[in-house]
């Protein structure tokens, strides 16, 4: 479903999905919302960018993550170096006609690393409290509110836990089937 | 240790194990370590859980510091403790086996987060103290079983994990329903005030509590295989490699009865005199009809298969005679019965192994070549058919006795008989793998088979010996056990220790 105007629309879109979604996750505390629908809304916004472009795309646009680095000569200081690098992978800007090679790392982000991190911030959100001697996933809050989001405690841990786990679960089906 | 950290540990740490595995991606040999130091820790806080039930009494934590009736409640008696300590050294074992009896491929996409995540449900259902939970556990367990038995995909796999889940589905539908009407008789899902209120004489909904009662033997009856519904075990459970159906078969399906005994116990009180005859009626045509349905196969597995289901009606036993001693039969069976299974089922694995088929036909000679691994065998199966002095003679002889003193002399025959049968099918296993000359075989062993070397044999053999050597334990010195079993019968039947626990923390 390759047209101009879908993915278009797509591109403008999927911010508004991200930010949609992320504050229903925060909102889901008191009011309906929370990290499962949250991660259903996310992955929406990835679900539409696949059938615009194909999984291939989404996953090399959002899913991964390519640093650049180069072995420092002697005649570079470590600020001059440090300055080149981030420049490299920040603004995406490599002089090539200098006598350095640049390599790089590919990191792709599968969508099962998104489900066991989220797992693991779910069950540490509830860990925190037994090292204060109380039960199993007894909550704590911050005593103050943060502007936007509101108030913080282990319960966003959680949610923002099954958040990411609901969004690697659709994504690995995504990206599965559209494969196919 | 507190106990709010000690009940949740047997669920943090499969849970954390398999993230980890998640996380290392498909390194299989960095995640069977993983695994291997989970099962170590799980086995440990299995233990300390134990020892602090029989030294203290039942105790129990809040999740969430939510109070009783609100809250999920995790309890842990005796009766729990004890089947969540055979799993663990049941795990273990399987874990030992996996590292060399499961093909590098099955372990790279995923064998063992689904096994740690098998665990923490297997630890969820014996911990929770709340219905619904409960419910949910099994669906934990359902789901990686269905994965389990699944991974690979092979042809025989999907038509017999199809079998396994539809089947599945329906019962966890019908539990869901039960625990809704539950929900709207009593207006609460925490088992300990559920177990007082129906205790209270008068109470307007308990006519409705027996129809409830039904939806859960119904649903756990099809989990646990128990008589007109066990026809998927023996259709799926022989399907998948030995390291996976080991596991499964070995324990899920007591998972299953160990429910069932809880919630008649504890909740389903008030019309025993129409159901415990049910239970009775059922449990014996679940024995005769397992043994009479191993006799007529002849599939090393699938035999096994079919014993599952003849040991699920002793266990079942034990529930319907319902007296302290028949219910303390039931426990040590429940927890005899965890161990030899799945020691044949490993035992399975290592002749298949070694002589590449399960076919009793194309087998044979075994007692020449390996004659330690028919020592194993013989002692493993001689317990599951109840010889003395071994571990399935002890609980039989539990059951039998309860049987006799409540005076259903029936059941008690039914019994003695079909121990007779599993001693007839278990000699059938050893004259045709064990002891008759191998039949010339037509096809040549294919070049690809994996080779047996001797550091691989020697890992194949381990767990079968460390199982083998936990079920002379409790045959030899059974005493600590049995008197364990009583324990627990006592905290089933006398429910007030358990509803104390939850209540008044």
């Amino acid at each position: 479903m390759k047209t101009i105007i879908f993915s278009t629309a797509i591109r403008l879109l999927t911010p508004v999905f991200l930010l949609f979604s992320v504050y229903i996750l925060f909102r889901g505390h008191n009011h309906p919302g929370g990290g499962f629908i949250g991660g259903l809304i996310c992955s929406i916004a990835f679900v539409f960018h696949v059938l615009a472009h194909g999984p291939g795309v989404t996953s090399r646009v959002f899913f991964s993550v390519v640093l650049y680095y180069y072995s420092r000569p002697k005649s570079h200081s470590y600020t001059r170096y440090a300055l080149r690098v981030l420049r490299a992978n920040f603004r995406n800007k490599r002089d090539t006609d200098e006598p350095h090679k640049w390599s790089f790392v590919f990191l792709r982000i599968r969508p099962l690393y998104l489900v066991a991190t989220g797992l693991l911030l779910a069950a540490s959100s509830g860990i925190v409290s037994l090292l204060g001697q109380k039960p199993f996933m007894t909550s704590y809050w911050l005593k103050f509110e943060l502007p936007v989001i509101g108030s913080i405690g282990t319960p966003s841990l959680f949610d923002l836990g099954v958040y990411l786990l609901v969004l690697g679960v659709v994504l690995q089906f995504i990206f599965i089937m559209s494969k196919e | 240790m507190s106990h709010n950290l000690l009940l949740v540990l047997p669920l943090l740490l499969p849970l954390l194990g398999a993230v980890a595995c998640l996380l290392v991606g498909q390194r299989a040999k960095v995640q069977a370590i993983l695994a291997g130091v989970v099962q170590a820790a799980w086995l440990a806080s299995a233990s300390v859980i134990l020892y602090e039930v029989s030294q203290n009494g039942i105790f129990a934590t809040r999740i969430g510091n939510w109070p009783a009736p609100f809250g999920i409640t995790f309890v842990a008696d005796l009766f729990g403790a004890l089947i969540l300590t055979s799993a663990a050294v049941v795990g273990l074992a399987v874990w030992l086996f996996s590292l060399q009896g499961l093909d590098f491929e099955r372990k790279r996409i995923g064998y063992y987060p689904l096994l740690l995540l098998l665990q923490m449900g297997v630890s969820g259902a014996c911990l929770t103290g709340d219905i619904f939970n409960l419910y949910v556990w099994f669906e934990v367990l359902l789901i990686c079983c269905f994965a389990l038995l699944s991974l690979g995909g092979t042809r025989a796999q999907l038509e017999g994990t199809l079998k396994y889940v539809t089947i599945n589905l329906i019962a966890s539908g019908l539990l869901l329903t039960g625990i809704g009407v539950i929900y709207s008789l009593f207006g609460s899902l925490n088992m300990a005030v559920l177990a007082q209120q129906v205790r209270q004489h008068g109470h307007q909904s308990m006519p409705l509590l027996s129809l409830t009662s039904i939806f859960f033997l119904t649903g756990f009856g099809i989990k646990s295989a128990i008589f007109p519904l066990f026809f998927w075990l023996p259709a799926s459970y022989h399907t998948p490699p030995i390291a996976i159906s080991a596991f499964i078969a070995g324990l899920i399906s007591k998972v299953g009865i160990y429910t069932l005994i809880r919630l008649f116990t504890l909740l389903f009180v008030s019309d025993l005199d129409f159901m415990l005859p049910l239970l009775l009626v059922l449990s014996g045509l679940t024995m005769v009809v397992g043994v009479v349905g191993a006799a007529a196969q002849t599939d090393f597995r699938k035999i096994l298969s079919f014993h599952i289901i003849s040991q699920i009606g002793y266990m079942l036993m034990g529930l319907a005679i319902y007296t302290p001693l028949a219910l303390a039969g039931s426990v040590f069976f429940i927890v005899h019965n965890i161990l030899v299974k799945t020691n044949l089922f490993l035992v399975s694995g290592v002749v298949a192994r070694l002589h590449h088929s399960f076919s009793l036909k194309k087998l044979g000679e075994v007692y020449c070549r390996q004659p330690m691994l028919a020592l194993l065998f013989l002692v493993s199966a001689l317990a599951l058919a109840g010889m003395p002095p071994l571990s399935g003679f002890w609980g039989k002889f539990m059951l039998a006795k309860g049987g006799f003193e409540a005076g259903n002399y029936t059941i008690v025959g039914v019994s003695l008989f079909v121990s007779l049968a599993t001693l007839f099918s278990m000699t059938k296993i050893w004259n045709e793998v064990f002891w008759k000359n191998k039949p010339a075989s037509e096809l040549p062993i294919p070049e690809s088979a994996p080779k047996a070397t001797v550091p691989t044999v020697w890992l194949l053999y381990t767990p079968v010996v460390l199982l083998f050597i936990a079920i002379l334990f409790i045959s030899v010195y059974a005493e600590p056990l049995i008197g364990l079993a009583q324990q627990a019968a006592n905290q089933l039947l006398y429910t007030k220790a358990y509803t104390d626990a939850v209540l008044n923390q």
